[in-house]
């Protein structure tokens, strides 16, 4: 490990997501080798290319690994294949054919140039094959050293295997599957503090606002473990004031219940845009107990059945989701969306399909929720989003073919060069990497 | 550094961009976009911030007037379906209201270099979810072959298969409760340039017909010939080695080129058909016969002792194959005289393979 990592002095381009590195890569150029030596101009290329291409690789390991015969692949049109047998090619000259036919490999219209194949930028290709650079080029970890640590650490699978080894060298057709809570670890936000779900890129702007943000957080956490009556003020209606005072499972009438419920529902959701309090979160799981109460009270009674009976059932299992999880952001504008349908009691089939909306609405926050839910528990920043500078560096090579729900992909050839393309991500253009190349062939 | 991340280009990198990818070589040293350079960054980021979010809370007017509607709904008496999609598209169309549309114009493939000193690399598109279900359903429910399917696709057909696998896992894991990384698949796909599913028309992902570079036609080589023979791409592969075959048999799907030869020939599709399956056939027979000849061979020449807990398999040898050095690679005991290192102290033995 070189003792100064992200050089801003000296450029070094390194394989991770960092902001170093996307700021020397903003200001990488070709190495200034015009009055120098070709071993020189060779020792700097490598040098330059080795410091990206897995430095934790040592030297000798990756001189042994390196091949100068470089892979390449040329696409073949079928069309042209069946339409012509290759003669073509040699009526030329003497034959009196002066231009070449007009069917080229890219299609029949027109006749392209052919691009070069660019060989030189496949020289670190073997390197690819490694594991844990098949997982970093996968977007599994935001960097080689991360994606070396997780296969010593047993979070990684090949073929179903545990692979400790971050050396393996895949084959065509090997599944690699990463543990996705290191995934989501990886390439997700990081966490301020740790008991704290919050992360710091939630506080962007300015460092006073960060500041003042943070302090409004503190005292609504604080506020929320201190009293619990603060928070009974700030209802805003009567209808809301009454959902709240009366106890569900006491109402002897099933509609009213029902209505209570979903004002009391329809208030966390409002809440929850916000950040849960402690004090919201108590409140919740009281709700959760008191939902469970009513519905088993008015189940038994023919009066309730009769109020409607699938709204019930799907309000219970939407309910059942509130007991196991805290559900937190969620959209609350969709509320608002259907509020007009929901506050309208024109007649008994309106309140009906109200009430269902209702428990559809929900149910479809709760599945939102638990799909990416805040958990403080978790080692990133919840709710998941990417981390900062991640689409700067997001790409995935055509070698592999990645499920990212499952966190798993499959190496699913060696990397080739073709026409105008290699298939090998290097940040360096095709001269330094020849030189490279050629330092790296025996005599030199 | 941290001007430049700031306060220049460095700040449009630090999130993504709506509905586009975000490469350092989309943007120029002011930090425009390059394609865009009219548009202002920080509204499109608003506008497509609000367009997520959803609509804004509904002032009073449009309450009145979304009231009115579901009253008049209700006279009329139609389906709770109806009722839900007409609120739908009434949300729709105040949310096309109240944002101000920007879009961004496509990619060009010079803005899809991560790196921008490198001509030679761009973000290839990868296969958007729906396609993945396509290839799945295809493969595993409709039981279509691998290269039918890649070939209608214009998928390559390891990737197919390569797809299937991974569903297949994805639709066990479902199955089996596990949770799924969503989050992380939303974000990291709306990062990618993707290949969109359509049904009505297929956009090839990649060129199926993929020919390697053979080494033996690595060097350039000069072929004296008749001017009058005919010489064709056999000719030309044989001139650069024997065994080697014409790039019409060594590339992955050569059925391909049948078919669009009996095409020019204009056959009609029920002869075609025929010939297909006759092909098929043919292909088939010869694959068992090939099977069953190495069977009659192995119970000819190899001896087998059912041992305790391995079959030992005992086989005549010829001791001619050493070679001149007696380290012939085919040849028995080609490793005589060489220690294996592999139980040294501080030598790990990694594994090649995993079954």
């Amino acid at each position: 490990m070189p003792r100064r990592y992200h050089g801003l002095k000296k450029i070094k381009v390194r394989q991770d997501w960092s902001r170093e590195t996307l700021y020397n890569l903003s200001r990488l150029q070709a190495p200034r080798i015009g009055n120098r030596t070709f071993f020189q101009q060779k020792w700097t290329a490598k040098s330059l290319m080795r410091g990206y291409h897995n430095p934790y690789v040592r030297e000798g390991t990756w001189t042994r690994m390196f091949d100068r015969r470089l892979p390449a692949v040329v696409p073949m049109d079928h069309r042209y294949l069946a339409r012509y047998d290759g003669s073509e090619m040699t009526s030329g000259r003497g034959r009196g054919r002066q231009e070449p036919p007009k069917g080229t490999m890219n299609g029949e219209e027109e006749a392209t140039k052919p691009q070069a194949t660019p060989y030189m930028q496949m020289t670190f290709g073997p390197l690819e094959r490694r594991l844990d650079t098949a997982i970093w080029r996968a977007l599994f970890s935001s960097s080689v050293k991360q994606a070396r640590q997780f296969v010593v650490h047993g979070w990684v699978k090949v073929n179903g295997k545990k692979m400790t080894y971050p050396g393996y060298q895949l084959n065509p057709g090997d599944m690699f599957q990463v543990d996705p809570e290191r995934v989501m670890y990886a390439t997700g936000a990081r966490k301020i503090t740790k008991d704290s779900s919050a992360s710091d890129q939630d506080f962007r702007a300015e460092d006073t606002e960060i500041e003042k943000k943070l302090q409004e957080r503190e005292a609504a956490e604080d506020e929320a473990n201190g009293d619990s009556e603060a928070g009974a003020a700030t209802l805003e209606s009567a209808e809301e004031r009454e959902a709240m005072s009366t106890a569900p499972e006491d109402e002897p009438d099933a509609k009213k219940a029902m209505k209570n419920l979903i004002t009391r529902a329809k208030r966390i959701l409002d809440e929850s845009k916000q950040t849960l309090s402690g004090k919201r979160q108590q409140e919740l799981r009281a709700f959760a107990q008191s939902v469970k109460k009513t519905m088993s009270k008015h189940r038994n009674t023919p009066e309730g059945e009769a109020a409607a009976e699938e709204t019930i059932d799907t309000m219970e299992t939407a309910l059942a989701e509130i007991m196991t999880k805290i559900p937190t952001d969620i959209i609350p504008t969709q509320t608002t969306a259907e509020e007009g349908a929901s506050k309208n009691p024109q007649a008994e089939d309106a309140e009906v399909y109200a009430a269902r909306k209702d428990a559809e609405l929900l149910h479809a926050a709760l599945e939102r929720a638990r799909a990416n839910p805040v958990d403080a528990s978790k080692p990133y920043a919840t709710p998941w989003k990417p981390r900062d500078y991640m689409s700067a560096f997001a790409f995935i090579p055509r070698y592999l073919e990645v499920n990212q729900n499952i966190c798993s992909a499959v190496y699913l050839r060696h990397p080739v060069a073709r026409p105008g393309l290699a298939e090998v991500p290097t940040p360096f253009n095709s001269e330094t990497a020849a030189l490279a190349f050629n330092w790296y062939l025996r005599r030199r | 550094m941290f001007d430049w991340l700031k306060r220049g280009p460095g700040r449009n990198l630090r999130d993504p961009l709506a509905d586009s990818t975000n490469y350092l070589s989309a943007y120029d040293k002011e930090g425009r976009l390059r394609r865009a350079q009219n548009v202002d960054l920080k509204k499109y980021r608003e506008s497509a911030a609000a367009a997520t979010n959803g609509p804004r809370p509904l002032s009073t007017a449009e309450k009145k007037a979304e009231d009115a509607m579901i009253a008049q709904e209700n006279a009329d008496g139609i389906t709770d379906d109806e009722k839900a999609a007409n609120a739908l598209q009434r949300a729709q169309l105040r949310a096309r209201g109240s944002a101000e549309e920007i879009s961004l114009p496509r990619e060009r493939s010079g803005d899809l270099r991560p790196y921008p000193m490198n001509e030679h690399f761009r973000s290839q598109s990868v296969l958007s979810e729906e396609l993945r279900e396509q290839i799945y359903q295809q493969v595993a429910v409709v039981g279509l072959g691998v290269d039918t399917v890649a070939s209608s696709f214009g998928v390559d057909m390891r990737r197919v298969a390569a797809v299937v696998r991974l569903k297949t896992i994805e639709k066990q894991w479902v199955g089996q409760g596990k949770s799924l990384a969503k989050p992380y698949n939303d974000a990291v796909l709306a990062m990618l340039p993707k290949t969109e599913y359509s049904p009505t028309r297929v956009t090839p992902h990649e060129s199926i017909n993929d020919l390697p570079v053979h080494p033996r036609t690595r060097n350039q080589l000069f072929y004296p010939t008749s001017e009058s023979r005919h010489f064709t791409r056999e000719d030309a592969a044989k001139a650069f080695d024997p065994k080697l075959l014409p790039a019409d048999k060594r590339i992955p799907l050569p059925v391909l080129v049948k078919l669009e030869k009996w095409n020019l020939e204009n056959l009609p599709r029920e002869e075609r058909q025929r010939r297909l399956r006759e092909d098929d056939l043919a292909e088939r027979t010869a694959q068992l016969a090939k099977e069953e000849k190495k069977a009659a061979w192995e119970a000819r020449t190899q001896r087998v002792v059912p041992g305790r807990r391995w079959d030992f398999k005992f086989q005549d040898i010829s001791a001619e194959k050493v070679g001149k050095d007696g380290r012939g690679r085919d040849a028995v005991g080609y490793r005589y005289g060489m220690p294996h290192e592999d139980r040294k102290r501080g030598l790990i033995k990694i594994p090649t393979s995993v079954e």
